[in-house]
C-alpha cells in the first residue's frame, strides 16, 4: 500500500484532517482571506456564465407563465414531464449537505467538517431550484396560494391527502430547517468576519447577522447543545423528506411505481447523488480558493466510500424491484420492467444502469478513490445517471401503462431543456455568490478537531467541587465525577 | 427527571449591579483556559465568562454550567407542531372541508402522517433556535468587551477570561485572581478606555510567570483565594 | 478526558475466570433446549402446521440475534468504528454462533410440506400466479438457495471470528486492515442473502403476497435485537459471580463504561425509529395504493383479533421506546437501558410473530404454549452456542490497535 494511502486511512492512530499543521490562525487565514480579497479569476468567468444560465431560466420562466406549459413537451399519457424529474433531482441532491452536516455529526465523524458548510449552502440552493418546478408547473402560478392552507374567501382548503401536498410542506420545511441548521452554524463564522472586517459595510453586514457572538463558553453550551439537537432532527428529516418526494409515485397503483421499497430507495439515491455534487464542487473550490490542505483526500476518500455504500444500495433496489417484480406474477408489472430494459427508452436505462451501478464501483479502488480526475468524472457521471433514474422512472411507467390504447412517447422540448440549464444556472449563481462572500468552510468547527483543540482536561487534583447550580443527581453506577457537595 | 425551574420574568428579575471594569485575560491555548476557568469558579467569582472560538472541552465542568434548557424547547415545541399538523390536517380533512378522495375516510390518518412528522421536525427545529438564543441572552450586538481590539482574537486564535468588577476594591482582587492564572496578557477595560495591565502590578506574581500560559495547577501554588 | 495515558488490555484480564458459571450454564442450557425440542417434536404430531409455525418464529427470532451480531461486527469494521472495539467481540461470539442455525433448520427442512403452501406445486389452471413462480418457489431450488444462505452466515460469522481472536495473540495491525477490508464486500453479501432469506421463509407464506422492502424490514428488526442483545451481555458480563466460592468481578467491569452503553441506546433508539421508519412505509403504501392483491397481507392481520396484536406492535415497539429512550439520562444509566433492552426483545419476538403467525393462524390470534416451547428450545441450543464461544477466548479483542481508543470514549 502507497504511503500517501495508508497516511488517511491508519490502521494505528487516526488521520490528521487539515494538512500542513497551519493551527487556528492558519485556518481562518485560509478560509477568510479569499473572501476578503479578490476571488479569483475563475471567479468571475463562473459568475458570468451562471448568470446567464439564470437568464435562461428567466426567459423560460418568462415565455412559460406567457403562454402556458403548452410549450412543455408534457402530453397524454406522460403528464409528468421534465419537470418533476427536475424536482426530484434537485431534492436529491440537497440531501447530502443534511446527510454531511447532520448524520455524520452524529456519527462523530469529524472529517465532515472540511465540508459541511459548503455542503449546507448546496442544500439550500438545491432546495431552491427543487422549490422552482412546483411553483411554475401549476398551469396557473398566480393561484398557487391555494396549495397553502391560507383561509380564503371560497372555504376551500388543500386536499392533505395528496402526496404533493406533502411535497410542499416537506420540501419548504426541509428548506427552512436546513436554513436555520446553516445560519446557526454559520454564526460564529459571522463572528470572524466581522472581527477582521477592514471596512465598516463589511462589519455591520457581518456584525448584524453575528448577533453579537462574543465566543462565550456559556453560550458554546447552549449552541452546542441546539446543534447535536438540529442534527438529531435534520436526520429523520433526510429520511422522511426523500421517503415524501418518493410516495409521489409510489402512492399510485402504476407498475413500476408502486413498490414499497421506493422511501429508502430514494433516499439513498438522494444521498447518492448529492455527494457527488459535493465532490464536483469541491475539486474545483478547494483548488480556485487554495484550500486543499483544509479538504483534502482523505474527505474525498470517504466521500467516495459514501458514494459506493449508496450506489449499492441503489443497485441492491433495482435488482429487488426487478425480482419482485417477476415474483408478484403481474403481468403489467412484469412488462413495466422488460419494458425499461427492452424498449424504446431502453437507451435512458442503460445510461441509468452504467451512471449508477457501474460506474461508482471503481470507487472499490483506493487509487480511485483519491484521485482527482476520477472522482470528478464519476461523480459528474452519477449525477447524470441519478437524472436519468428519474427520468426512467416518471417516463417509461407513465408512457406504456395498463392499456395500449393509451401508449405513447414523450419527447422533450427545447423549452424542458432551458429551464433545466436554467435551473442549473440559478444553482451555481447561488452558489457561486455563497463562495464569495461567506466562509465556505466551517473555521470554528475546523479548529475544534484539530489536535491543539484538544484539551487534556483538568489535572487530576482538581475536580469540580461547587458547580453553580447543582448537577441533577445521576442515578445508576455511572463512574462519572460526583460534585462533592 | 427533575423539571427545570422557570427563569424568572424580566420585571422580578433583580439588576445586577453594572460592573464598571472588565478585567480581561487572554491565553494561547484551551488549557490554559480550562484551568484558568476552574480556579475563577472555585474562588467563587460571579459575573465572569471565558471566551473561545471553538467549545473546548471540559469547560462546562471547569465553569460548573448547569445542563442547558433548549432541549425543553425542542421538545415542547416539536410536540407541538406534531400536534398542530395532525389538528390542521384533521380538521381540514374531517369538519372543514370534507372530501372522498379514493375512497380514503375523512380522517385518513396514514396519510397525515408525513406532514405531521415535518410539522413537528419545524417545531423542533425552531425550538432549538430559539432556545439557543433565549438561553444566550442573543441577539446582543453591543458588549463592552468589543472595546478591546484584542479581543478579536477570540474568534480566531486565542482564548479570553473576562471578569467584570465593581470598584476599585474588586478590581484588585479580580487582578490577583486572573494573574494566578498565568495568562499571556491582561487588559483592563473601564470608563477611561483599554489598557494592557503590566505583569505584576498585582504585586503577587513575578513578571516571568506572564510569559507562558501555564496552568497554575501544574506549580507549587497555594491556593489562597479557595473557599 | 483524563490524563491517564492510553489504556490497554491483557487476554486474561477479559476472560472468563475457569469455574464461572456461565461455561456451566451453556451446557445447561444447551440441555434445556434439547429437551423443549424433544417436547415439541412430540407434540408436532398431534398439530404439525403449528409445531412449525412457533418453531419458525422461534428460529427467526434467534437467528436474527445472530445475523444482528454479524451486521454489527461487519459494519463496525467497514466503517473503522472505535468506540466500539470494547463490545465488538461480543458482536463476533454471537456471529459465531451463526453455523448452529445450517442444525437448527433441520426441523424446517423436515416439516417444509406443512408450513410454506406452496410446497406441494400450483396448477395452472387454478392458480396461474402461483404456478407462475413455481420455478422459483421450487423445494429443489429452495433447498440450495437456503443451503448457500445457511453457508454464507456460517462461513462470515466463523471467518471473522476466527481471524480477530488470532489477533488477540499477535496483535498485528495488518488484522484490522484485512478484516476491515473484507467488511465491505462482506456485507453485501449479507445483504443479499439476509433479503432473499426473509423472502423465502417469512414472505412465501403468503405466497401470492410481496413487498419490495420486506427484506430492509427484517434488517430493521435484526438492527433493534443486536443493540438490545449487546447492551445486556455485556452488563451481565460486567457483574461479578461467585467463583470457587469467592465472588470476583466480571471481566467486563471498568471496561465497558457508561459512555458505551449511551452509544448502545443511542444506535438502539435510531434503529428503533428506523423500524418504524420501513414498517410504516410498507404500510401506507398498501394502504393508499388499496390494491386487494396487496392488502390482503394487512387485512389479515387487522381482522378475527389479530388488530390487537397489530397496534400493540405499533405502540410497544415505536411509540413507547421512542419517548422511553429520548433522554439522555435513560441511556445512560445501566438499570433503565436494561429494561428497554428487555422490552426490545420481546417486543422484537411479537414483531416476528405477527409477520408468519398469520399464515398459520387466520382464524385470529392464537398463542399456544408451543411458542414458547420452541423459543425455549432454539434459544436454549442458541445460547449453549453462545457459550461455548464466549467462555474461553478473550471478550475483548485485545490485540486491536482501536481498543485504547474505545477504552477511554467519551460521548459528546
Amino acid at each position: 500500500m502507497s504511503r500517501a494511502a495508508a497516511d488517511i486511512d491508519p490502521v494505528v492512530g487516526r488521520p490528521a484532517l487539515v494538512a500542513g499543521e497551519p493551527g487556528f490562525h492558519g485556518v481562518t487565514e485560509a478560509v477568510a482571506r479569499p473572501v476578503e480579497w479578490k476571488p479569483p479569476a475563475g471567479w468571475y468567468v463562473a459568475f458570468a456564465i451562471s448568470l446567464g444560465m439564470l437568464g435562461m431560466l428567466g426567459v423560460s420562466v418568462a415565455w412559460l407563465f406567457w403562454e402556458g406549459v403548452g410549450i412543455w413537451g408534457n402530453n397524454l399519457p406522460v403528464a409528468w414531464g421534465w419537470p418533476i424529474v427536475n424536482f426530484v433531482f434537485w431534492v436529491g441532491i440537497g440531501h447530502a449537505g443534511t446527510l454531511i452536516s447532520a448524520v455524520l455529526f452524529l456519527f462523530r465523524q469529524k472529517w465532515r467538517t472540511s465540508i459541511n458548510r459548503a455542503a449546507e449552502a448546496m442544500t439550500l440552493f438545491a432546495v431552491a431550484c427543487a422549490l422552482t418546478f412546483p411553483t411554475i408547473h401549476t398551469g396557473r402560478p398566480w393561484l398557487d396560494y391555494w396549495m397553502l392552507p391560507v383561509p380564503n374567501q371560497m372555504s376551500m382548503w388543500p386536499q392533505f391527502r395528496s402526496p404533493l401536498m406533502w411535497d410542499v410542506f416537506a420540501v419548504s420545511i426541509y428548506g427552512l430547517v436546513s436554513l436555520l441548521f446553516w445560519y446557526v452554524g454559520l454564526i460564529p463564522d459571522l463572528a470572524t468576519m466581522r472581527d477582521r472586517a477592514k471596512t465598516r459595510v463589511r462589519q455591520v453586514a457581518y456584525g448584524l447577522f453575528a448577533l453579537g457572538w462574543r465566543g462565550s463558553q456559556r453560550h458554546w453550551w447552549h449552541y452546542e447543545k441546539a446543534y447535536l439537537l438540529l442534527a438529531g432532527l435534520a436526520t429523520p428529516l433526510v429520511l422522511s423528506v426523500h421517503s415524501v418526494v418518493s410516495f409521489d409515485f409510489a402512492v399510485s397503483q402504476l407498475p413500476g411505481w408502486h413498490t414499497t421499497i421506493f422511501p429508502p430507495y430514494f433516499v439513498a439515491g438522494a444521498i447518492f447523488s448529492g455527494l457527488a455534487m459535493v465532490i464536483t464542487l469541491m475539486v474545483v473550490c478547494r483548488v480556485a480558493f487554495g484550500l486543499t490542505h483544509i479538504i483534502t483526500l482523505l474527505h474525498f476518500d470517504r466521500m467516495a466510500k459514501l458514494i459506493l455504500l449508496t450506489g449499492t444500495i441503489v443497485g441492491y433496489a433495482y435488482g429487488i424491484e426487478f425480482f419482485i417484480a417477476w415474483f408478484s406474477g403481474n403481468p403489467f408489472e412484469q412488462f413495466a420492467f422488460l419494458n425499461r430494459a427492452l424498449g424504446p427508452y431502453a437507451w435512458a436505462y442503460w445510461i441509468m444502469v452504467s451512471c449508477n451501478v457501474i460506474s461508482p464501483q471503481v470507487f472499490w479502488l483506493k487509487r480511485a478513490r483519491t484521485s482527482i480526475p476520477v472522482l470528478f468524472v464519476v461523480s459528474i457521471l452519477v449525477n447524470v445517471g441519478m437524472w436519468f433514474e428519474r427520468f426512467v422512472i416518471v417516463v417509461t411507467s407513465l408512457h406504456r401503462d395498463f392499456m395500449p390504447s393509451s401508449w405513447g412517447y414523450f419527447s422533450p422540448t427545447f423549452w424542458d431543456v432551458a429551464t433545466l440549464v436554467g435551473s442549473f444556472g440559478l444553482f451555481f449563481t447561488l452558489f457561486c455568490l455563497f463562495v464569495r462572500f461567506l466562509p465556505m468552510v466551517a473555521m470554528s468547527e475546523v479548529k475544534g478537531v484539530l489536535p491543539e483543540a484538544k484539551s487534556h482536561g483538568l489535572p487530576p487534583d482538581q475536580t469540580p467541587e461547587k458547580p453553580e447550580r447543582a448537577p441533577a443527581p445521576r442515578p445508576g453506577f455511572a463512574p462519572e465525577p460526583e460534585p462533592t457537595s | 427527571m427533575k423539571l427545570p425551574k422557570l427563569p424568572a420574568p424580566p420585571w422580578k428579575r433583580a439588576a445586577a449591579p453594572a460592573p464598571d471594569t472588565l478585567l480581561l485575560a487572554e491565553y494561547a491555548g484551551p488549557d490554559g483556559l480550562l484551568a484558568a476557568a476552574d480556579r475563577v469558579r472555585r474562588a467563587g467569582w460571579a459575573d465572569w465568562d471565558a471566551h473561545s472560538p471553538f467549545p473546548v472541552h471540559g469547560m462546562e465542568r471547569a465553569m460548573g454550567l448547569a445542563p442547558s434548557r433548549v432541549p425543553w424547547y425542542v421538545l415542547v415545541l416539536g410536540l407541538g407542531g406534531a400536534a398542530g399538523g395532525m389538528l390542521l390536517q384533521w380538521w381540514v380533512s374531517a369538519e372543514a372541508y370534507p372530501l372522498v378522495v379514493s375512497g380514503k375516510p375523512y380522517f385518513s390518518w396514514p396519510a397525515f402522517v408525513p406532514i405531521m412528522f415535518e410539522c413537528g421536525v419545524l417545531g423542533g427545529a425552531l425550538g432549538a433556535v430559539a432556545g439557543f438564543l433565549a438561553e444566550s441572552r442573543l441577539p446582543r450586538h453591543h458588549h463592552p468587551l468589543f472595546d478591546s481590539a484584542r479581543f478579536e482574537r477570540a474568534s480566531d486564535d486565542r482564548f479570553f477570561l473576562s471578569l467584570g468588577a465593581a470598584g476599585r476594591e474588586e478590581g484588585d482582587r479580580a487582578l490577583r485572581l486572573l494573574e494566578e492564572t498565568g495568562p499571556a496578557r491582561i487588559e483592563r477595560l473601564g470608563p477611561d478606555g483599554v489598557a494592557e495591565v503590566p505583569a505584576g502590578t498585582a504585586g503577587r506574581r513575578p513578571p516571568a510567570a506572564r510569559e507562558t500560559d501555564e496552568p497554575p495547577a501544574r506549580r507549587d501554588v497555594p491556593p489562597e483565594d479557595a473557599p | 478526558m483524563s490524563h491517564a495515558p492510553a489504556r490497554s488490555l491483557t487476554a486474561s484480564e477479559v476472560t472468563l475466570p475457569e469455574r464461572h458459571p456461565l461455561r456451566k450454564g451453556g451446557l445447561v442450557a444447551a440441555a434445556v433446549g434439547a429437551l423443549a425440542l424433544v417436547a415439541v417434536l412430540a407434540l408436532a404430531a398431534g398439530d404439525p402446521r403449528q409445531a412449525l409455525g412457533s418453531y419458525l418464529v422461534a428460529f427467526l427470532y434467534w437467528l436474527s440475534i445472530a445475523l444482528g451480531g454479524l451486521f454489527f461486527t461487519l459494519a463496525m469494521l467497514a466503517s473503522r468504528a472505535g468506540w466500539c472495539v470494547v463490545v465488538r467481540r461480543l458482536a463476533e461470539h454471537l456471529a459465531g454462533t451463526l453455523w448452529v442455525y445450517a442444525l437448527l433448520f433441520v426441523p424446517l427442512a423436515v416439516g417444509a410440506a406443512h408450513l410454506w403452501p406452496w410446497w406441494g406445486g400450483a396448477d395452472p389452471a387454478e392458480d396461474p400466479i402461483l404456478a407462475g413462480k413455481a420455478g422459483w418457489l421450487d423445494p429443489g431450488f429452495f433447498w440450495v438457495r437456503a443451503a448457500v444462505y445457511l453457508a454464507a452466515w456460517a462461513l462470515l460469522g466463523w471467518w471473522f471470528r476466527r481471524r480477530s481472536l488470532a489477533q488477540d495473540a499477535s496483535a498485528d495491525p495488518g488484522v484490522t486492515r484485512r478484516l476491515q477490508s473484507l467488511a465491505a464486500p462482506a456485507i453485501l453479501v449479507y445483504a443479499v442473502t439476509q433479503t432473499f432469506a426473509a423472502f423465502d421463509w417469512i414472505m412465501s407464506l403468503d405466497p401470492h403476497w410481496y413487498s419490495t422492502i420486506f427484506g430492509v424490514y427484517f434488517f430493521a428488526g435484526q438492527a433493534v435485537a443486536i443493540f438490545s442483545v449487546l447492551a445486556l451481555l455485556a452488563m451481565a458480563l460486567e457483574r461479578g459471580a461467585k467463583v470457587e466460592g469467592e465472588r470476583r468481578p466480571g471481566p467486563l467491569a471498568g471496561v465497558v463504561t457508561v459512555e458505551h452503553y449511551h452509544d448502545l441506546g443511542k444506535l438502539l433508539f435510531a434503529f428503533v425509529v428506523f423500524w418504524a421508519y420501513i414498517a410504516f412505509s410498507q404500510f401506507m403504501l398498501i394502504w393508499y395504493g388499496n390494491i386487494p392483491e396487496e392488502t390482503v397481507w394487512y387485512a389479515h392481520r387487522l381482522e378475527h383479533g389479530w388488530e390487537g396484536a397489530t397496534w400493540a406492535l405499533a405502540i410497544g415497539h415505536f411509540v413507547l421506546p421512542f419517548f422511553f429512550l429520548l433522554p439522555r439520562g435513560v441511556k445512560r444509566n445501566r438499570a433503565t437501558l436494561a429494561a428497554a433492552a428487555v422490552w426490545m426483545l420481546v417486543v422484537h419476538y411479537l414483531d416476528l410473530y405477527w409477520l408468519a403467525m398469520p399464515a398459520i393462524h387466520p382464524e385470529g390470534f392464537r398463542p399456544h404454549v408451543l411458542d414458547l416451547v420452541a423459543w425455549v428450545g432454539v434459544g436454549g441450543l442458541a445460547l449453549g452456542a453462545l457459550a461455548f464461544a464466549l467462555a474461553r477466548p478473550a471478550l475483548v479483542p485485545v490485540g486491536d490497535p482501536r481498543l485504547p481508543e474505545s477504552l477511554s470514549f467519551e460521548n459528546m
